[in-house]
């Protein structure tokens, strides 16, 4: 056994080595696609999209989902899917405009928006709702950016589809039990108070699919 | 002075000869044991079962498998890139271009982690498992695929100074005066060196194995959240097969639904079904088909997980689309007359049975 533990972290030495390295391969992939697992930072205030099992204590009653200033928060993960008729292929990258459904990944419920006031400033409440990421019309939202995909680096808007407002942070903070977690809320204008980026993820590259070529195309027969 | 310079230009010429033969370079299908003609993919498999054995903290102080595991680095460097394949195929491993792209020790990690047994040190604080669904289409079951990702995550590095950790609540009591006392409480911190997080990424391979079923899980040791005081968790995949539009699986068959005309039920037909990897299916019928009617193809299903060679079976159900339009009164009497073996049944019973 003991050999084993010391073989393990001889690997495990050689992989972190590795990492340094392959730390200038950079990036291979500069959009964010459907099925990638990711984290979202509201850029003015630096905390990070989160949701956790813990109930608004009014408006809705539904699960809260707040902004959290660690980095290292297995609660802060956000799956990017398709919408309910429009499946996102694993891969595809976002399209700005493209309306899509945030899925927090530990408790399966989507980012959702409704006519509740939020609990601390009385803007338009944000919950997580539905169940193994299945919701219903009000989980939707349009990703807005500046080019025609959505770019890692960049920072972008989420509106909320049916009530069109926009997904923001204003630093009012709660207490406990969740203390100094901020409130998340939509408002109906965009400001430097709406502006998310994507950080760390898990980030689908496109794959190539087998099967037949892309379905049922003419046969040619001119050959 | 001609004959001479003859001479020392044949020799040079021999030795050339003799010395591109010995360093005509590795032969590195027959290293990695893949046919000329592999796919990538077979490629691929082949690469992380060899490297698995080969691995150099597998087979400690034997410098033959050092020099194998090398050789299997660099033949898998150059058959996984098809510009680098190329030119291999062409001119041999000399024909290639200088330089490599990545240490063999970066190839390797990258999508070994999985095989790693798990350390079961419980003192150590670890951080969160991450579990994601992996969305998979029955066509990459069928014929197997890998997804490559890409993981940014925060990595504990050293920074300047101490910080304190492992805070915890202790009682301290002070003397107040002779003989009183006071209990408090209070939060007490240990030094450590300091560290801070910073985001790096790498690249990730996950293998659809041909097979494989919903919700079995890939894990990738130490990728998942950092823990600031210990060590990080896993990011686990977790296979989620999606619907298909064509073909329903159960275990390893596969199950689909035809549509035929009544004609074709009657006299019999001729077809083909275009299955998960392109091939076609032939199905040749020249007996009536009853609505409903089932036609089993073995070895037509999914490849099993734990035995690729073994594969389910393919089963087609009929159904009978019956004629839109009213028959008029020619056309009844003909059907009467050419039908005239089956009479007017028209047998009442109960076909619900308590359903």
């Amino acid at each position: 056994m003991d050999g084993r533990s010391c073989t393990l972290r001889l690997l495990r030495n050689s992989i972190l080595l590795s990492c340094l390295w392959s730390l200038s391969s950079g990036t291979e992939i500069s959009f964010v696609t459907c099925g990638s697992v990711v984290k979202l930072l509201n850029v003015k205030h630096n905390v990070r999209l989160h949701s956790h099992d813990v109930r608004y204590g009014s408006g809705s009653g539904q699960q809260s989902v707040t902004g959290v200033t660690a980095v290292e928060d297995s609660n802060s993960y956000w799956s990017v899917r398709g919408v309910r008729g429009a499946a996102c292929l694993r891969g595809t990258p976002v399209r700005c405009g493209q309306t899509i459904r945030l899925t927090h990944l530990n408790t399966g419920r989507n980012l959702h928006s409704h006519y509740f006031a939020s609990p601390l400033s009385s803007n338009q409440e944000v919950s997580a709702f539905g169940e193994n990421g299945e919701g219903d019309s009000l989980d939707e939202w349009t990703v807005l950016c500046g080019g025609s995909l959505w770019r890692r680096e960049e920072s972008v808007l989420f509106r909320h589809t049916t009530t069109e407002a926009l997904l923001s942070v204003t630093g009012e903070q709660y207490g406990r039990p969740i203390h100094g977690q901020r409130e998340v809320h939509a408002m109906s204008a965009a400001s430097q108070h709406s502006y998310w980026k994507v950080m760390e993820g898990i980030f689908m590259k496109p794959s190539d699919m087998p099967g037949p070529r892309n379905g049922n195309g003419p046969v040619h027969t001119e050959f | 002075m001609a004959p001479r310079s003859v001479n020392l230009w044949s020799v040079c010429c021999l030795l050339l000869c003799f010395v591109a033969a010995v360093f005509a370079g590795r032969d590195f299908y027959k290293i990695l044991g893949v046919p000329k003609t592999a796919s990538i993919k077979d490629i691929k498999k082949a690469y992380r079962k060899l490297a698995l054995q080969l691995h150099p903290d597998r087979n400690q102080g034997d410098p033959e498998a050092q020099d194998m595991f090398s050789d299997l680095g660099a033949a898998y460097e150059v058959l996984s890139d098809e510009e680098k394949r190329k030119q291999y195929d062409k001119f041999g491993e000399e024909g290639l271009k200088e330089g490599h792209s990545s240490s063999h020790d970066d190839i390797f990690s990258r999508i070994i982690f999985r095989f790693l047994p798990q350390n079961q040190d419980r003192n150590v604080p670890r951080g969160n498992d991450i579990v994601l669904d992996l969305e998979v289409t029955l066509e990459e079951v069928y014929s197997g695929n890998f997804v490559e990702v890409v993981r940014n995550k925060p990595v504990a590095k050293e920074a300047p100074g101490t910080r304190k950790c492992n805070c915890r609540q202790e009682m301290r009591t002070t003397q107040l005066g002779p003989g009183r006392f006071q209990m408090t409480q209070e939060v007490v911190c240990d030094q450590c060196p300091n560290v801070k997080l910073v985001n790096e990424e790498r690249t990730l391979e996950v293998e659809i194995e041909q097979g494989v079923r919903d919700d079995m899980e890939y894990p990738f040791i130490g990728e998942g959240e950092p823990h600031i005081d210990g060590e990080p968790g896993d990011l686990r995949f977790r296979i989620k097969v999606l619907k298909h539009p064509v073909f329903e699986r159960r275990g390893d068959d596969l199950y689909t639904n035809v549509t035929i005309s009544l004609v074709e039920a009657l006299v019999g037909f001729e077809m083909e079904i275009t299955h998960l990897d392109g091939h076609k299916v032939h199905f040749v019928r020249d007996k009536i088909t009853k609505p409903g009617a089932k036609l089993w193809k073995k070895g037509e299903g999914l490849p099993n997980f734990d035995n690729v060679n073994i594969r389910g079976s393919l089963i087609v159900t009929f159904d009978v689309d019956f004629p839109k339009d009213q028959l008029d009164e020619q056309q009844r009497a003909g059907m009467r007359e050419q039908l005239l073996k089956q009479e007017s049944i028209q047998k009442v019973y109960n076909g619900l049975q308590g359903y």
